[in-house]
């Protein structure tokens, strides 16, 4: 693209005379320059065009509350403040200022954190199960039937595409408030997920010894277990741990929409405007998180080097 | 027949054709640990059959009303309300990655040479990459009223520290010896950032960038649930009132946008790489 169109005939270089040819390689080069300048500079202006649009279109600078939006971080972040007394740390639920009126509620936080940590798990080995399923019926290797390879990769793709929230919302309404709904909302997306995860390392397995199956005369399923499961069981693990993860944080949030778990807990403290609770709650949340994600991270690393044992 | 050839393989390799029982057992016992697991936690969240029957029984019931998808004759106020969440994603996108800028180059081993720093810096933006936009949104718009503009700072926090890694993964992938030949030149530390270390990271961060846009309209498009308007409200409201027809219609409608916003996006990434 940046290249000079090619020339009318003209005599060859030698022939010319030096400040000739630094003429043309200036001229060349100025063009050159022209051209980037302006594609940098409509890409600036489209740029600017759009990020000035968005930030008038999300009332960025006249809000109903008033303009000034540091000044509002400042003041929201200020009431998020528990307001610890270093004196008082320790004392009773009574005293302002102390840990314990501060996390009045720990009991039932970590209750419902438990909670969270059911139902990501529960949703992940739904989900894991259902994937494995829909993985052997789109990988090209193991499902001779494209119709049905065909069917069930749309599928997984229509999944992956509805937001998870929302598809909450829609099994809140059936199944009602509660962990059930968050559950099954895991478990129907994690399958969208690990399903398409999962039919690709099946597509990468080893074929000999899927001929050597077919050699021996075993079925679709003895060619699964034998042939399949012991190469792929490493990966397989591995993704799920992965997608434990993420399916804790995502349970996490879950809860506000009504699905059970600690996000319940968080939508109750935004609406008695208790933003200190928030934090703690908050904090406790990342705390989870984090627990679990190095818990999974080290397993995760173990199975790798099982699986590069083999 | 069987039995000779069972009689000659066991003969040739005993320990492999015996039944490990020792083996056997310890499968059947992890196995059996975690269903009891699993089973413990399903008490424990009290789920009941029934619920699960009649929770399908009431989706059968919503599918029937949601075909065929109709617009409920708001057609305009459902593509503004698209257009608001792109202008969400779009903004928040922005925010966060001039707020990680910064941060990524603080973060960069190459560039800060200190490595409890570093360390510690790392650790920071490990702790706050867990939380979900939708949870800084709640707080958000109750503390900035319903509207877009919590939304944009909720989507811009969860990014930051998701930016900020990538953008220090970038430099530090970043070639060492333009950085070395500008330095020898004399110039400024600052300098040698801007013309040894920005070409070569430029386009790297641009497409993450772009990636994250992606992303972020399908976060914004959650966000409106919790009242940061857009896409998300309209739907909620849907939702809420058993209205699946137009709920169809809207996540039928918000599926072409989001793949139209991710082909015009793997065009430009593939323009910049």
């Amino acid at each position: 693209m940046n290249q000079p169109k090619p020339r009318p005939l003209r005599p060859p270089v030698a022939e010319l005379p030096v400040s000739q040819v630094v003429a043309d390689f200036e001229r060349d080069r100025r063009s050159f320059l022209r051209r980037r300048r302006g594609r940098t500079l409509i890409g600036a202006l489209v740029f600017s065009v759009l990020l000035l649009a968005s930030l008038h279109q999300s009332q960025f600078f006249n809000s109903d509350i008033g303009g000034d939006p540091l000044g509002r971080i400042g003041a929201f972040l200020a009431r998020m403040n528990p307001g610890l007394a270093p004196d008082a740390l320790f004392l009773n639920r009574a005293t302002k200022g102390s840990l314990a009126s501060w996390l009045y509620d720990l009991p039932l936080w970590l209750r419902l954190g438990w909670q969270t940590v059911e139902m990501a798990t529960l949703g992940t080995f739904i989900g894991g199960v259902g994937g494995l399923g829909a993985s052997f019926l789109c990988a090209r290797n193991l499902m001779p039937i494209p119709f049905v390879r065909f069917v069930v990769r749309r599928g997984l793709e229509m999944i992956r595409a509805v937001p998870e929230l929302i598809l909450a919302l829609v099994l809140v309404s059936a199944f009602g408030v509660g962990p059930l709904a968050g559950i099954i909302t895991l478990a129907i997306s994690t399958m969208g997920g690990l399903g398409k995860l999962f039919s690709e390392i099946n597509e990468e397995v080893d074929p000999r010894q899927l001929e050597a199956m077919d050699a021996s005369g075993a079925g679709l399923f003895g060619k699964i277990r034998y042939g399949v499961v012991p190469q792929v069981l490493p990966n397989y693990a591995s993704y799920l741990l992965l997608r434990l993860e993420g399916n804790l944080a995502a349970a996490a949030a879950l809860g506000i929409v009504g699905a059970g778990g600690i996000g319940i807990e968080l939508q109750r403290a935004i609406t008695y405007t208790e933003f200190d609770t928030y934090l703690a709650i908050l904090l406790l949340m990342v705390g989870l998180i984090f627990v679990i994600d190095i818990a999974s991270e080290a397993i995760r690393h173990r199975l790798i080097r099982l699986g590069g044992a083999q | 027949m069987k039995s000779q050839a069972y009689e000659r393989a066991l003969a040739a390799a005993p320990l492999i054709m015996r039944t490990n029982w020792t083996r056997r057992l310890g499968y059947i016992l992890v196995l059996g640990t975690v269903a009891a697991a699993l089973a413990a936690m399903v008490v424990d969240l009290h789920i009941a059959p029934g619920a699960i029957f009649s929770g399908f029984y009431k989706l059968g019931a919503f599918a029937r009303v949601a075909f065929p998808p109709s617009d409920g004759g708001q057609l305009p106020r459902i593509l503004r309300a698209m257009a608001e969440t792109f202008a969400m994603a779009f903004a928040g996108t922005v925010l966060a990655a001039l707020a990680a800028a910064p941060l990524g180059v603080i973060g960069a081993k190459n560039v800060v040479g200190q490595p409890f720093a570093h360390f510690i810096f790392r650790r920071a933006l490990d702790w706050f990459r867990g939380v979900p936009s939708l949870v800084w949104a709640l707080i958000l718009v109750s503390a900035f009223g319903l509207g877009p503009f919590g939304g944009v700072i909720a989507l811009a926090l969860a990014d930051i520290p998701r930016l900020a890694k990538l953008f220090s993964e970038a430099i530090e992938n970043g070639d060492e010896r333009p950085m070395e030949g500008v330095r020898s030149a004399g110039v400024s530390p600052l300098m040698a950032l801007r013309y040894g270390l920005a070409p070569q990271v430029a386009p790297v961060i641009a497409s993450q960038c772009l990636f994250f846009l992606e992303s972020n309209f399908r976060n914004a498009a959650v966000l409106g649930i919790v009242g940061a308007g857009g896409i998300g409200f309209e739907l909620e409201e849907r939702i809420r009132v058993f209205a699946f027809d137009e709920a169809t219609f809207i996540i039928i409608l918000y599926m072409v946008c989001v793949a139209v916003l991710d082909t015009l996006s793997q065009r430009l990434r593939a323009m910049l790489a």
